[in-house]
């Protein structure tokens, strides 16, 4: 389903972040990638998200050349595609947790009836529906995770990337995380998780762990 | 997706503008004010433009003064005669007129002399004069004038000082109502023979002599044929006049010019602002947008409306207030200061008209102005890749 051929990013500067990547990754896996801070975990969920492109080299998801589309689709594919959860969240402190959760059915100007259904689901599911109103900057971190992994999941993605999901959180919160993690993999959504936190890598849902190493994969 | 207006995106629009009320609102306040001044004194250059105009039409053609050592000075009367031997002339009138200063209400009045036989190009003074019968030592005195002798206990006559010292005794004879403009609120008519001993005028001269052409074109032709019969005199004709005024009235003046560079300057302080760039907060936001999968587009759209939305309040609120300010309230203050910066003392009724050029003017430079440089800077990063920007 995901496929990364002979991937290469450089950064301005000269800094390189993948070097030679292959990588298959299949409908429904839940993947992790392991390795330190710089090591280019990031950088391949990027890839995958069509965030970024690469230097060279191909992103091919469901068939598609990701890596060559322009900008505009690049980003409907994201809408369509990809549910991503950022290490810092990602989400705008001044807006509420629905106004956040929202955001990106904005330009899909839906009906109200649906926005409201889709919102409620994911309110349920993630356990936030009584911070609805509540501004995301006045949410403890775990509940702005909640919040933000409702918000990768209101567009119903087949693809949900991670990336170092648990940096800011306790052990107790992590584990919450996990089970979330669990309930998505049972909806057979692809899954890829860039972290170096332990508690990834003996889970039993977890079907592969990559190591990455220097812009490279071991 | 649904198609139509998407409100979704103006309500995160308004949501974005309370987010950064504080910089939002002082944008808006500094804005509106900046339209708010210039729309005054738009307002207020377009109200006595239009007041001049009006007051233009009743002036004569041409209007002659002698000249001594290059100061204008009185004028023979016994010029008519030669004046209405040009062809195309259809009236040479001698006019009496100047100013009375009252000291103790420190006022100046408007003295007109006047003759019941002749025509005035004045249509009002000559209705005033078709009404009333003037004997040589009685007065017609506006409303304004009545007030100021009543005060100062002149309820029937008024004792003018001459320029000799002596004194006149004039009775008033009746009041009426005074036009509210320019110098036309302080009036008083009288006899020429008494405002002639007001103002110890020797009896064969006048203030000046009013010229009349019967062919409005052949107005400039007849004025050189003035001046050619007399050297000495100075020939004012009435387009000259309508020049003199716009000079001083329209933006070459220096007061305008002042107010109109303080305002553009302020405002385009707050555009480089705007179009320098966006701050790091503004920078991540658009980086997120994208990344959930706001096109391009959607976040132009977005921006678009915000500089809409406080542009277009800044202006319409702007209107607003100069509209209240100049023509309801009488532009305080502002009106004082441009009329003494002009030399147009007295005071006068500032007509209303609709001036579109002005709305017009003052949107085209605050409205889309302000949309592009709230738009610009945001186009710049978005079209960045979105790791791109949030990193």
């Amino acid at each position: 389903m995901i496929e990364l051929q002979s991937v290469r990013k450089e950064y301005k500067g000269g800094i390189v972040a993948l070097d030679g990547v292959d990588l298959k990754l299949l409908e429904g896996e839940l993947v992790v990638l392991r390795g330190v801070s710089g090591s280019g975990k990031s950088s391949i969920l990027s890839l995958i998200a069509g965030l970024s492109k690469p230097t060279t080299g191909e992103v091919i998801v469901d068939k598609k050349r990701i890596s060559k589309l322009a900008d505009h689709f690049s980003t409907l594919y994201r809408r369509e595609n990809i549910g991503f959860i950022f290490q810092k969240y990602n989400l705008i402190p001044t807006l509420s947790v629905q106004e956040n959760i929202l955001l990106p059915l904005v330009p899909q100007n839906l009906p109200k009836k649906e926005l409201e259904s889709r919102l409620q689901r994911e309110l349920i599911n993630f356990n936030i529906e009584s911070k609805r109103d509540v501004m995301v900057r006045n949410l403890s971190g775990g509940e702005q995770q909640r919040c933000a992994i409702a918000r990768a999941n209101i567009n119903n993605p087949k693809i949900i990337l991670a990336d170092e999901p648990t940096a800011n959180l306790d052990e107790k919160l992590s584990l919450e995380f996990i089970k979330l993690i669990k309930e998505m993999k049972s909806q057979s959504r692809t899954i890829v998780i860039a972290t170096h936190d332990p508690l990834f890598f003996d889970l039993a849902c977890v079907d592969r762990v990559i190591t990455v190493k220097n812009g490279k994969l071991l | 997706m649904t198609k139509g207006f998407n409100f979704y995106l103006l309500e995160y629009t308004f949501k974005h503008i309370i987010r950064n009320g504080f910089k939002n609102l002082f944008l808006t306040v500094v804005m509106t004010l900046l339209v708010a001044l210039l729309a005054s004194t738009f307002f207020l250059s377009n109200a006595l433009k239009l007041e001049y105009t009006k007051k233009i039409q009743n002036t004569p053609d041409i209007i002659i003064t002698d000249t001594k050592a290059m100061r204008e000075t009185l004028i023979d009367e016994n010029l008519v005669s030669d004046l209405l031997s040009i062809n195309g002339v259809s009236l040479a009138l001698p006019r009496v007129y100047g100013a009375y200063y009252f000291s103790k209400a420190d006022t100046i009045f408007k003295v007109i002399g006047v003759d019941e036989f002749e025509t005035y190009p004045d249509k009002s003074l000559n209705a005033l004069l078709l009404k009333n019968t003037l004997d040589e030592n009685s007065m017609l005195v506006s409303k304004s004038v009545a007030k100021i002798l009543k005060e100062n206990y002149y309820d029937s006559y008024f004792n003018f000082v001459n320029a000799d010292g002596t004194l006149k005794k004039v009775i008033i004879d009746k009041t009426f109502e005074s036009k509210n403009s320019f110098r036309e609120e302080y009036l008083i008519v009288m006899p020429k023979c008494t405002a002639k001993e007001i103002f110890s005028y020797p009896s064969s001269m006048v203030t000046d002599i009013a010229v009349m052409v019967a062919n409005g074109e052949e107005i400039g032709f007849i004025a050189k044929k003035i001046e050619t019969l007399l050297p000495n005199a100075k020939v004012n004709i009435k387009e000259d006049l309508l020049v003199e005024y716009e000079n001083r009235i329209n933006f070459k003046s220096g007061f305008f010019l002042t107010i109109f560079i303080i305002s553009f300057f302020t405002y385009f302080v707050i555009i480089y602002d705007k179009i320098s760039g966006l701050s790091s907060e503004e920078k991540r936001e658009v980086g997120i947008l994208k990344a959930i999968g706001w096109r391009v587009s959607d976040i132009l759209n977005a921006k678009l409306y915000e500089g809409l939305i406080i542009s277009l309040s800044a202006y319409v609120i702007g209107i607003i207030i100069a509209f209240i300010y100049v023509y309801i309230l009488g532009a305080p203050l502002l009106k004082s200061i441009f009329l003494n910066a002009i030399s147009l003392l007295d005071d006068c009724e500032l007509l209303f008209r609709v001036d579109y050029e002005t709305l017009a003017l003052l949107f085209f430079l605050s409205v889309p102005l302000y949309i592009a440089a709230t738009i610009i800077p945001s186009w710049s990063v978005a079209t960045h890749e979105a790791d791109e920007v949030m990193r």
